[in-house]
């Protein structure tokens, strides 16, 4: 069983690529894409719970894609990856509510730690609101 | 090269020197030798007026005892007839009224008839019955009635000059005639004086002296050919000639006695122009003192000039070093940077695709591989040396960084206590104390904390790391030369030889073992003080520690970053 699903969004097919295999590996469910756009189609039809997001990409960059995700899905939570130079854009990321952000290149088990805790945050939002739903049916 | 910049100096010297030399000079000759050629014309002008003055003075004089003489001749033949004048004793009386009205001037006198022969003569030769009828005053007058000769000997071999009036026509007309003593006459003006040179005589137009002159010369001598000029003209006019002792004469002239005689009036040029030479010396000594005067100033202004100019080139030398020292560090973080964002996509790579071998390692199909742990070890470097790439690329790309500033209001002991409390735990582990000094009353100062927090992370991380065993870091706050605050961070480490001294602020400049730093700590806090208008130094004693100092200003200058 998949502990929980992401989406890696990479415009660099042999880093996603390869990063995609690893990620699979530790028995998650992961799709990888090239581009922002690409990115928002899928998250119309699956509801991912943590995505990995570049921001430096040709097209919209990273942060323009957290604010639409955003608006889709408020419960998937972004992690974005930046190089050293866009720490800014991590903390803008931050701002529009991104989980964390990691720089490029990654370790993979602090990455993994970051999913983690991404997913776990998701999982008490949505127990959250499910509580809250139960209580609006028992009431 | 410094030799080539001190003769560079000195050929500027001269330069300048000569410059403000001619500058100075030429207006104070100019002035100078207008003024003095204007005087010099005034005392001229001075000069030939007043010999003319003199010059028509005794002019009009002459002329007027000539005249009165003449005329008084004249009144007596009217009124006496002739045949009373002819009587001795009348004749005497005549004589002596002249003689009282005119001082004695006359030598003689007498009555002529109309064919020339003496009738009656008072004076002290024997005269008369003498005839006339071949000299050429008797001709003179029996034509123009009144008749004033030159000077001349005559009978009595001594100078005089004779004045004769006719009455009445033809047979019945008689003569009077008297002489004047020449040197009576001679008087008047012989007796000119003008300093030590000046003096009148009269030449006629034959050249010959009808008064003695002062100098040289008797009357009735004949003036040296070419020494005057005896043309006749109008008015008064001026000749400067040489004299007989070589010295320059200025000569005024007029003709009188219908261009009979020439009236002199001389001086010295020397003398006349006394005054003038007075003044022309004062004059060259003012312009010596005064070119003197130039001469020092213009030494002393230029030199101070072309200290002033070599100080600045020191300055700029200095300045130079600094900005060339500044712009290599900025094209090093332009060029790492560039080097840093492109190798940073390949080195995630290279950890994502050691990353996944080693998880295929994992595998159970691979288990057993003989080689596993070759492998295993192999993998785990490309990791770590990926990482260590890693590091050193965001190290650079942080070197690099344009962050944006944030410029507020900084209290640098506040944000000092901050640094120190990040690493204090740390330095705490290691044995080491921190001690501070802040100055409590330091100003605010406008700067952006953010950067100067990794500024003094770094150096406080530096001196941490040059400790071994416990030591001390001391911090001390103050208010540095003009508006700046300086902060100092020493260390009880063995301190920077001093042939590393010139190299701790290069970009990989690095005394810490290969994995442990990237050499970029002090190029970039080199960086951000310098762009935040500060400046940061290292003095550094081996064996006793090293202390930086940075300067920083309090408010932010160059228009911000």
């Amino acid at each position: 069983m998949n502990e929980f699903s992401v989406l890696v969004v990479d415009d660099e097919d042999d880093f996603r690529e390869t990063f995609v295999k690893r990620l699979k590996r530790r028995n998650l469910d992961v799709s990888g894409v090239e581009s922002g756009e690409k990115a928002l189609e899928l998250l119309d039809e699956n509801p991912f719970d943590v995505v990995i997001l570049d921001v430096k990409m040709p097209g919209m960059d990273g942060v323009d894609v957290l604010r639409e995700m955003k608006k889709k899905r408020p419960l998937t939570e972004v992690i974005m990856l930046t190089g050293h130079a866009s720490v800014e854009s991590g903390i803008e990321g931050m701002k529009l509510g991104a989980f964390d952000y990691i720089m490029k290149p990654a370790d993979i088990n602090e990455l993994m730690d970051k999913m983690r805790q991404a997913y776990e945050r998701k999982s008490i939002h949505e127990e959250k609101i499910r509580q809250a739903k139960m209580k609006e049916l028992t009431d | 090269m410094a030799k080539k910049g001190r003769h560079s100096y000195r050929g500027l010297r001269q330069y300048i020197t000569i410059i403000l030399f001619v500058a100075a000079a030429i207006p104070m000759a100019v002035t100078g030798g207008s003024i003095y050629y204007e005087y010099r014309a005034s005392i001229r002008e001075k000069v030939t007026t007043q010999l003319e003055g003199i010059v028509i003075f005794h002019k009009e004089s002459i002329e007027r005892f000539l005249e009165e003489i003449t005329a008084a001749m004249m009144v007596t033949t009217q009124l006496k007839p002739f045949d009373k004048t002819v009587q001795s004793d009348v004749l005497q009386e005549v004589f002596n009224s002249l003689q009282r009205q005119y001082k004695h001037a006359f030598g003689d006198i007498g009555v002529i008839d109309s064919k020339a022969t003496h009738l009656a003569y008072i004076g002290a030769y024997d005269l008369l019955g003498k005839n006339y009828s071949d000299a050429p005053w008797f001709k003179e007058v029996m034509e123009k009635r009144v008749f004033v000769s030159d000077v001349f000997l005559g009978f009595r071999r001594l100078p005089h000059l004779i004045v004769a009036v006719r009455q009445g026509d033809g047979k019945n007309s008689w003569i009077l005639r008297a002489t004047v003593d020449a040197a009576r006459f001679g008087s008047v003006v012989e007796n000119v004086r003008l300093g030590h040179t000046g003096q009148a005589f009269i030449v006629n137009k034959e050249g010959y002296y009808q008064t003695r002159p002062r100098t040289g010369g008797y009357v009735m001598e004949k003036s040296e050919p070419g020494d005057l000029e005896l043309k006749p003209f109008d008015g008064v006019n001026f000749w400067e000639v040489q004299g007989k002792k070589g010295q320059k004469v200025l000569r005024a002239k007029t003709w009188m006695k219908d261009n009979n005689w020439l009236l002199v009036v001389q001086q010295d040029v020397d003398e006349a122009f006394a005054e003038l030479y007075t003044t022309r010396n004062a004059a060259i000594l003012m312009f010596i003192l005064g070119g003197i005067l130039v001469a020092v100033v213009t030494f002393f202004t230029t030199r101070l000039l072309v200290r002033k100019i070599e100080r600045a080139d020191e300055e700029k030398s200095v300045l130079d070093e600094q900005l060339i020292q500044s712009q290599k560090l900025a094209s090093v973080g332009k060029l790492s940077a560039g080097i840093a964002h492109e190798i940073n996509n390949p080195l995630a790579i290279i950890g994502e695709e050691a990353g996944w071998m080693q998880d295929l390692l994992k595998r159970d199909s691979l288990k057993g591989l003989r080689e596993m742990d070759d492998f295993k070890d192999s993998l785990r470097e490309i990791a770590q040396q990926a990482g260590r790439c890693k590091e050193i690329t965001h190290k650079l790309l942080s070197f690099a960084r344009k962050m944006k500033s944030v410029i507020k209001d900084v209290n640098i002991n506040e944000l000092v206590e901050d640094v120190i409390g990040m690493v204090g735990r740390d330095a705490a582990l290691s044995n080491i104390k921190i001690v501070r000094e802040y100055n409590a009353h330091l100003p605010l100062m406008y700067s952006d904390p953010s950067q100067l927090r990794q500024v003094f992370l770094n150096v406080i991380n530096n001196a941490r790391d040059a400790i071994e065993g416990g030591g001390e870091i001391k911090i001390e706050t103050g208010i540095g030369e003009g508006d700046t605050i300086s902060i100092k961070i020493s260390d009880t480490g063995p301190g920077i030889p001093k042939a590393n001294m010139g190299k701790i602020f290069d970009p990989f400049y690095t005394t810490k073992p290969p994995g442990k730093g990237t050499g970029l700590g002090l190029s970039i806090c080199h960086g951000i003080i310098e762009k935040l208008g500060g400046d940061i130094s290292v003095a550094s004693d081996v064996g006793k520690g090293t202390t930086f100092t940075i300067n920083l200003p309090l408010e932010l200058k160059r228009g911000g970053i």
